[in-house]
């Protein structure tokens, strides 16, 4: 008996000291965002921290991740549940609203603007207060391939060609332009034409590739559409203007494209991989797609189709200019800390330029203002490009950071992904969502 | 004289009770409260009680009728098919098997991939560009349907649970027609009797209770079902492929409406346990 208790106490010591290697020392517990590029940059910028003399072993920060399926609902019920196992906590632009009465305000001081920029700062705000340091920020590229492109626009033919199809399909005269001047009408003819359906002679099988799945990250792609023909969730006063002209507009001109055959006939089970598998094949001329797969799409070794040939540009204009949606995810404070003030000082730690720049330089993309990015230029082009388009064409939707964002996200998808299959018509779709929308973002 | 007296029996039934009572009462009592309050994660912990208002919504909510209707068919079509293959693969197959077992481990493959695996799998399967069957459907036909928009979703989905789950309902049916006595089989052949009228007359009947409850068991892993579904499509356009579970996950979670949620988990538990009710009342016809 006293073996097995021996025994017993050993193997309980043993799995503690194996499971809790870290936890036992912890002091500020970082629960951040798991895998990928942000957990490797989070752990290089938390190793430095840690490193510095100036930090007292009380302070030292320990991190904690779990799995990404799901994690914003398990970071809900933990935190509903009053959780203080962690300091710090993950926390997204369009979740802010929902966290925000179990965290607490940060004061990241003056100097954060200007490593940031107020715009970018803006996306981890809600009512007016910031709760969060922004580390890496979301937007949208639109990619597209340069041969085709060159290639129809040195080609008389061709042209004609495009504008016969631009004519037909859109009812407009419309001619081949370069693709950072290109409208929305630009895109869509020039997709018309890259499409084996519309135009048999096309050299890839799709002009586009429509992330359409019934999914709320696929809104945020499709809603910088409608926003640069002036949509927004809600005017001024907080009325719900979902079945405005321009998201008519938008809505429409995704259902002509995905009819047209201008994108894959799966489309409405796409998201973000498939749509990196279908451009990445060499089998689509463009692609409105996050920016995070920059990395991969200009890859060679990852995508040698299209790598070599595959160009960049901000999502196109409309009557009231370019819009690009942007989120960020970043960290802010737990209300049931246990240890505030080290939390606090970390964060504040995080939002200096120094800690801004190493997380950059260790792989995470966070949104600096010009003069910070051009710091990392060599390293990180890509974040110039981010840096650029986030404070030029970035926007937040009014009501996109309040409790209910993700279920309006939500709303959407499902009645926006409705009409789009033909299963109800454009009014019942922007009356259900206006109707969902003012009992959730009344609440 | 009963091999236990009433006493006894109470005592040796308090753990299991006590066990119930805790881990599966705890939760029912919680949710029963849940369903009739007005609830959100910030008030978990102090609902309100609202009457029968949840319950009310949930009952007037179209996207609930059209998540029943989703899992009714999903689990009526898919357990009968299920069946009907693995009953037609247990003939089929037994002479097989009974010389080369072996051949077993192969059949049951499907079952060891959790079933969002499966439904992660199918995705890269079935991807226009990346997928193998696209790519062969092009080669050989020059075009490949779409698998997954609303037309085909439904039917797809079919055939990805079918095809996983059949193994299931072939082992138990393979357990069951071998366990049929081999006297049985050779009165009949003696009586005169041709394969096809010892199978429908004889080997059937022998195998019925087993039948009734693979079918019962795939309908109701069917009916409940969450995990494929939601890798493959969500909840599909439009919700066209929201199941009563996918509906319950969402209601909670991504809309916030924790009343209304646990309101139809009780509607679902209740439907459950009628149809085990009638489950146990057919089995028990059967015996007497």
């Amino acid at each position: 008996m006293k073996l097995n208790r021996t025994s017993f106490s050993a193997a309980a010591v043993l799995l503690a000291s194996v499971a809790l290697p870290g936890i036992s020392q912890a002091t500020v517990t970082v629960l951040g965002w798991p895998g990928g590029s942000e957990e490797t940059a989070l752990r290089a910028t938390v190793e430095a921290y840690n490193a510095q003399s100036g930090i007292a072993d009380a302070d030292k920060v320990e991190l904690l991740f779990f799995n990404r399926d799901g994690f914003f609902d398990k970071l809900q019920a933990d935190m509903a549940a009053g959780s203080d196992a962690f300091d710090v906590n993950l926390v997204a632009t369009y979740s802010i609203g929902r966290y925000a009465p179990y965290m607490e305000p940060v004061d990241l001081g003056a100097d954060a603007g200007k490593v940031f920029g107020e715009s970018v700062l803006k996306t981890m705000q809600f009512d007016g207060k910031q709760y969060g340091v922004p580390t890496d920020l979301s937007l949208h590229f639109m990619y597209y391939r340069k041969d085709l492109v060159d290639a129809l626009m040195q080609d008389d033919a061709a042209k004609k060609k495009y504008a016969e199809i631009a004519k037909e399909h859109l009812g407009k005269d419309l001619q081949p332009k370069d693709p950072d001047s290109w409208t929305w009408d630009d895109w869509a003819a020039t997709t018309l034409y890259f499409s084996k359906q519309v135009n048999p002679e096309s050299p890839v099988r799709y002009g586009t590739v429509l992330q359409m799945k019934n999914l709320l990250f696929n809104m945020m792609v499709f809603q910088s559409l409608p926003r640069s023909y002036g949509a927004d969730w809600t005017d001024k006063d907080g009325n719900v203007t979902v079945d405005s002209d321009a998201y008519k507009t938008g809505l429409e001109l995704y259902k002509k494209l995905y009819d047209a055959g201008a994108s894959p006939k799966d489309s409405l089970s796409y998201e973000y991989a498939e749509t990196n598998a279908a451009f990445g094949s060499g089998q689509a001329a463009t692609a409105l797609q996050w920016n995070a797969a920059a990395a991969d799409l200009t890859n060679a070794e990852k995508t040698p189709a299209v790598a070599a040939v595959t160009g960049i540009v901000a999502p196109p204009s409309g009557p009231k200019g370019r819009a690009d949606h942007i989120h960020g995810l970043g960290l802010g404070l737990n209300k049931n800390a246990k240890n505030k003030e080290g939390a606090v000082k970390f964060l504040k730690w995080l939002a200096t330029e120094d800690a801004a720049l190493l997380y950059a330089r260790s792989g995470g993309s966070p949104a600096l203002a010009p003069h910070v990015a051009a710091k990392v230029s060599k390293e990180r082009p890509d974040l110039v490009k981010l840096g650029e388009f986030a404070s030029q064409y970035g926007y937040v939707m009014n009501g996109a950071t309040s409790a209910n964002a993700l279920s309006v996200y939500e709303l959407q998808a499902k009645e926006f992904t409705g009409y789009w299959a033909g299963q109800q018509s454009l009014e019942d779709a922007l009356a259900h969502t206006k109707t969902g929308m003012q009992d959730l973002l009344k609440k | 004289m009963a091999i236990v007296n009433r006493a006894e029996g109470r005592a040796y039934l308090t753990p299991l009770v006590g066990f119930l009572l805790f881990f599966l009462g705890f939760p029912a009592a919680v949710n029963l409260v849940y369903s009739i309050s007005t609830v959100s994660f910030e008030t978990l912990r102090s609902p309100s009680l609202s009457g029968l208002g949840n319950y009310a919504a949930v009952l007037a909510d179209r996207e609930f009728w059209g998540a029943v209707s989703f899992s009714m068919r999903f689990g009526v079509l898919t357990a009968l098919a299920e069946c009907l293959i693995g009953l037609f693969l247990a003939v089929f197959l037994t002479p097989l098997l009974a010389k080369r077992s072996y051949l077993m481990a192969p059949l049951m493959l499907p079952l060891m991939v959790a079933p969002a695996m499966i439904g992660l799998m199918y995705r890269l399967v079935l991807h226009e560009f990346a997928g193998p069957v696209p790519y062969y459907l092009f080669e050989w036909f020059g075009d490949s349907p779409a698998f997954l928009d609303v037309d085909n979703a439904f039917r797809t989905l079919l055939v990805v649970e079918i095809l996983q789950w059949t193994p299931f309902a072939f082992l138990l049916f393979y357990m069951a027609y071998a366990a049929i006595p081999l006297e049985v089989r050779e009165a009949a052949s003696l009586d005169g009797a041709s394969a096809l009228k010892a199978l429908w007359w004889i080997e059937l009947p022998l195998m019925l209770p087993t039948l009734v409850i693979a079918f019962f068991i795939r309908f109701i892993d069917g009916f409940r079902v969450f995990d494929n579904v939601y890798a493959l499509t969500g909840s599909g356009a439009g919700g066209s492929t929201t199941s009563l579970s996918i509906y319950i996950y969402q209601a909670f979670f991504k809309g916030g409406a924790i009343g209304k949620a646990v309101a139809a988990s009780v509607v679902l538990f209740l439907a459950s346990l009628a149809v085990l009710y009638g489950l146990n009342w057919i089995t028990g016809r059967g015996r007497r």
